[in-house]
């Protein structure tokens, strides 16, 4: 289990980094905490030509608050996320959702950046930044570009980054200070990838909800927006059996795979039991911040 | 015979080892870097089972940095293939060249070997050998393997049921038939890895001057290697030395022979420079000894009074591609038969198995070996029994236990129990429980529509084996023996020697605190050395929970010849009657006249000083080597209660309490014992709830990963409860019981058995293991088609 030989570079700006990728035109690969990426090496399941390690960029690495945002750099470790004061005031779901991150030596290397990057479907990251309608930005050599996570998750580890751009910066809208919220997942153990995740975000007065949003993760190839159960809560506010029906609805929007931990049917049960989940705590958030 | 009065024995010592082990000060075999050293990397099959039509090392041995690349006909030449011999009649070994020869039986099956001046280089290699295989018919599982029409994997063989064997005792037919309860099922246990957190690893070094070869190996059998290596290798046994330095985790699945240990000796031997090889977590999952994979048709049948008339069982074991040295492929499937009617009377008992070879990694030993299904079969049944009966299920169990007076109690497959407290332990496990009280929540909670359960699960199992049968059945060779080599240097400081081969357990300080007590010198005083076979006198390693009886009874004998000549030298020199001597913490003195006396350090000098200290006729010097042979062996017990809850929606198990009280006799050390029963217990939980290696029909290993072979980690833990019962052994020296397996073997049965509890109201009945969301989901359903 060790890498095919590859050429390293550890560039300090992200102009360097740019321009290496361009130079190796396809076949260099960005290094963040490593996480996914070394292992996929070790295996030999990916063979690049050269590493571009972007670790040493230190402009990549901030959290900021911005015109009604956090902004946040791609090399941010997860576990600076989790202990940032400004992420819990203000984004309590992707404080909740770092918490649910593989383990604590994987958080304090792995990165934001790269998760979204890599894009795994049962990655906490992918389904938070899909239901807060996150910002990524995109740089590339010449210019940059602002994609909503639809446009950038493509598929099963697959995103709209080109080969010779990076992701540089995830900006989060700030939620409603009364808005609730709640990450729920499924996993086999403690840190694991996720059966099923959901991901909710109500913006509520009482049972009232103007905006429902949910998201799932370990579903389908990519994070699903699940619109259709968003409008019943939105049509017939939060009350047990409307969160029941978008429940429901959750598990008939959702195509998941079989795999050795679990089968379709069960992943489509669990996505309506974390569904309720997800929603009756978020709801209880949201009451109790408005008091 | 004088009494062992012990002292440092029965105290919470804290373990030497682990401010070594746990500062990184430990030396496993990858800590080891002699210079000039070339590592090793395995070219494996990605077949599991086919025929190698074409193989070419070419491109791969022109590369630089790359000392040897080697083929399996060319490594014959120089190794003899592992060929397990058992003394049992309907048994067929097999052939196991330690690279393929011709074909390969299971996918991860090492076909050449690359020896590089890195890892990476010799992995760089690995890519440039070219192999064309004719893959054959995958033979996936044992039920299809045993058809007639089946693909062989050992064509020399002609069938691939390696094994059969029968325990029978009375009338089993008719009891069953004419009792006025019955209750049957089909019990299946999947296929488990032990997971070390040291992988397997190895280092052989030859030396060409002196025709020396040294193996480092992370082994639980020193010894054991030894011998074979001089055999297979034509080597002088004297010229070989294993040594087992710090090892992380054994658990069974280091206790047998390695392909890549024999592969690394002769390889060193050709190219006279040390060759390491250290398994990737990969290679481990493929390759290690994996254990179970049975199925256990079996019918327990009663009378209307929970008396226990007859047992019945049909066990089929997939024993893997190969027969593993020393223990056969007899080692998992006989046990499972042999102990399958576990701590009851059972008059009437029949238990037919057989072994089947099948394209998957060979079948080991494993913590508990055959104990750990066979008391979720029993425990199980007398469950389902207790349920159609109505009877309370610790009732039952109580009706039904060996009684105290039938010790010592002759089993159907003619194992001996000298003692146990079967009923002891029961009745302190529902006091630590408060069972009534817990029974009381239950039905509370039953109420509220939750679903929670109480299971028990009570074992018996057979530890510090002896020569009277051997560890494995059929095995020929003896594992009944272990010896103590104790020096006392002249400065007072003790050396003791042991062959048995820790991988955690604690050997420096339980067997420091047997020999300090067995000579009257403090703890600081002796060091042990365990798993060097040029140290130690000759023995076979650490395993089927031997270690205490095994070597602490060795112990025992060699501290009190040494503490023997000790007082003749203190007598003589004190001018005393000897009788009159006694020794404690390092000082001789004369009994009632504490002041008249002399330091231990002074009889270790004069021991050593020459004739003129030392009584007449006396040898000189202050060292001695004792063996012991326990013989028979003796039993350990323990009942384990677990509470669980079931997760209404999401089908996850959540363990409320565990409580185990057990009775290993005298205990060395708690601590230890404490820590070997939670550890255990961890893995009877991953057994349980978790832990499941899969391959597909194609043979592939699906759990190539420890994210996809789940092991539990602490967070998926909760606090257990240890109470002890201590009754000394009347059989053993020391009164010693082995502990080593036992946590792992009461836990799978306690919390199938409190899961089919909790789910009692819905008629669900757990019969497979693990209990994972997914298949619980599937029961809910009643759709279990299993896939
Ligand atoms: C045992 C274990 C358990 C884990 N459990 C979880 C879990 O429960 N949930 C979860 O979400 N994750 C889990 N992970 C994955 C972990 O979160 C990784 O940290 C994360 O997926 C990748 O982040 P990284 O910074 O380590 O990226 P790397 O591994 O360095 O890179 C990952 C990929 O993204 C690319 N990349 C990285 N940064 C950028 C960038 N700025 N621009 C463009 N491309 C980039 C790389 O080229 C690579 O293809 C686990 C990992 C392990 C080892």
């Amino acid at each position: 289990m060790k890498p095919s030989p590859f050429i390293y570079h550890d560039p300090t700006s992200i102009e360097e980094a740019l321009a290496l990728l361009q130079h190796y035109s396809g076949d260099a690969k960005v290094l963040a905490g490593g996480q996914s990426l070394m292992p996929l090496l070790n295996f030999r399941l990916s063979a690049p030509t050269a590493l571009v390690d972007i670790n040493r960029i230190a402009a990549l690495s901030y959290i900021q608050q911005e015109a009604g945002q956090l902004r946040i750099g791609a090399l941010t470790r997860q576990r600076t996320l989790e202990f940032s004061a400004l992420v819990r005031e203000h984004l309590p779901l992707l404080y909740e959702a770092t918490t649910l991150v593989g383990h604590l030596p994987i958080r304090t290397r792995g990165t934001i950046g790269g998760s979204l990057a890599h894009a795994d479907p049962a990655a906490e990251y992918p389904a938070v930044a899909t239901v807060m309608e996150a910002e990524l930005v995109v740089q590339g050599p010449k210019s940059q570009r602002i994609l909503r996570p639809e446009e950038f998750f493509l598929g099963y580890l697959t995103t709209a980054l080109a080969s010779d751009e990076v992701l540089v910066e995830v900006r989060f809208p700030i939620p409603p200070p009364t808005s609730g919220w709640a990450f729920v997942e499924f996993a086999r153990r403690h840190g694991d990838f996720a059966l099923v995740g959901i991901a909710a975000l109500l913006d509520a007065e009482g049972e009232q909800c103007r905006r429902a949003r949910l998201a799932t993760a370990g579903v389908g190839p990519t994070p699903v927006r699940l619109r259709a159960a968003e409008q019943i809560l939105e049509h017939e506010g939060l009350t047990e059996q409307s969160i029941e029906a978008a429940a429901v609805r959750a598990a008939e929007l959702v195509e998941p795979q079989s795999d050795l931990h679990a089968s379709t049917d069960f992943r489509r049960h669990l996505t309506q039991v974390l569904t309720r989940r997800a929603l009756r705590q978020a709801k209880a958030r949201s009451q109790e911040r408005q008091g | 015979m004088e009494q062992f009065t012990p002292k440092l024995v029965g105290a919470r010592v804290k373990r030497r080892e682990d401010r070594r082990l746990l500062t990184g000060q430990g030396a496993y075999t990858d800590d080891h870097r002699p210079s000039g050293l070339l590592y090793a990397a395995f070219l494996r099959s990605p077949y599991a089972h086919a025929r190698i039509v074409r193989l070419d090392p070419a491109a791969a041995r022109s590369l630089a940095g790359v000392a040897t690349v080697m083929t399996g006909e060319e490594l014959a030449r120089l190794v003899k293939p592992v060929r397990a011999g058992s003394n049992m009649r309907d048994y067929k070994t097999t052939s196991w060249p330690p690279l393929a020869v011709g074909k390969v039986r299971h996918v991860g099956e090492a076909v050449a070997v690359v020896v590089a001046e890195s890892r990476y280089l010799a992995e760089d290699a690995l890519e440039q050998i070219d192999v064309d295989y004719e893959p054959l018919p995958t033979v996936a599982d044992a039920q299809a393997a045993s058809e007639p029409q089946a693909a062989l994997l050992h064509e020399e063989v002609g069938t691939n049921v390696l094994l059969t064997r029968q325990f029978a005792q009375g009338e089993v037919d008719a009891a069953i038939a004419g009792a006025e309860v019955r209750v049957r099922e089909r019990f299946r246990f999947h296929r488990h890895a032990a997971i070390c957190m040291e992988n397997r690893g190895c280092l052989a070094e030859y030396h060409a001057g002196t025709g020396a070869l040294t193996l480092r190996s992370a082994t639980q059998c020193p010894g054991l290697l030894r011998d074979v290596l001089a055999d297979l290798l034509d080597l002088p046994e004297h010229c070989v030395r294993v040594v087992a330095a710090d090892v992380g985790g054994g658990f069974g699945a280091k206790s047998s022979l390695y392909p890549e240990e024999l592969t690394l000796c002769a390889i060193t031997r050709l190219l006279a420079r040390p060759v390491k090889w250290i398994s990737d977590r990969r290679e481990d999952l493929l390759t290690s000894t994996q254990a179970w994979d049975e199925v256990v048709e079996a019918e327990l049948a009663l009378r209307a009074d929970g008396t226990i008339v007859g047992l019945r069982a049909e066990v089929t074991t997939d024993i893997g591609a190969y027969s593993i040295y020393p223990w056969t492929a007899t080692v998992e499937p006989v046990q499972t038969i042999s102990f399958l009617p576990g701590p009851y009377r059972v008059p009437h008992y029949r238990g037919r198995t057989r072994g089947v070879a099948t394209c998957k990694a060979p079948l080991g030993p494993y913590r508990g070996v055959g104990r750990p299904i066979t008391t979720f079969v029993m425990e199980g049944l007398m469950d389902r029994a207790a349920r159609r009966l109505g009877m309370d299920p610790v009732e039952l169990r109580l009706r039904n236990y060996i009684r105290e007076e039938e010790f010592p109690y002759k089993t159907p497959s003619g194992i001996v129990w000298d003692q146990a407290s079967l009923t002891a332990c029961m009745h302190k496990a529902r006091e630590a429980l408060d069972y009534e009280a817990t029974r009381q929540w239950q039905r509370q909670a039953r109420e509220e529509g939750r679903w929670v359960g109480i299971g028990f699960a009570t074992y018996i199992e057979l530890t510090g084996v002896g020569s009277a049968i051997p560890v494995s059945p059929g095995m020929p060779i003896s594992t009944g023996t272990e010896a103590a080599f104790i020096r006392v240097d002249p400065s007072g400081t003790v050396t003791a020697a042991f062959s048995v081969a820790p991988q955690g357990q604690g050997h420096e300080t339980a067997l420091a605190q047997v020999v300090a007590d067995a000579l009257g010198v403090s703890f600081q005083d002796v060091r042990v050395i365990c798993g060097d076979t040029a140290v130690a006198p000759h023995g076979t390693g650490t395993y089927a929970s031997r270690s205490a009886v095994l070597a602490g009874g060795a112990a025992i004998l060699a501290g009190r010849a040494l503490r023997e000549k000790t007082l003749q030298i203190a007598g003589h020199l004190l001018e005393t009657n000897p009788a009159d001597l006694d020794i404690q913490d390092g000082r001789i003195f004369v009994r009632g006249k504490l002041e008249r006396g002399i330091p231990f350090r002074e009889i270790a000098r004069a021991a050593y000083g020459g004739l003129r200290r030392l009584p007449k006729d006396m040898e000189p010097g202050l060292e001695v080597t004792r063996f012991y042979d326990p013989y028979y062996g003796t039993a350990s017990s323990a009942t384990h209660v677990a509470v669980v809850e079931v997760d209404r929606e999401t089908y996850e198990v959540k363990i409320h309490r565990y409580v185990v009280v057990e009775d290993c006799g005298r205990i060395i050390n708690p601590l230890i014992v404490e820590g070997q029963v939670r550890g255990g217990v961890a893995q009877g939980i991953g057994a349980a709830l978790y832990e499941e290696v899969v391959y597909d029909e194609e043979g592939q290993l699906l759990t190539g990963t420890l994210m996809d072979y789940l092991v539990p980690t602490a967070a998926e833990l909760i606090p257990i409860e240890v109470h002890h019962l201590e009754t000394p052994s009347p059989t053993t020296l020391g009164g010693f019981r082995g502990m080593g397996e036992g946590g792992t073997i009461g836990a799978p049965a306690a919390i199938a058995n409190a899961v089919s509890d909790a789910l009692s109201p819905l008629g669900i009945e757990i019969t497979e293991l693990p209990i994972t969301p997914e298949r619980l989901f599937r029961l809910m359903r009643g759709t279990n088609e299993l896939s």
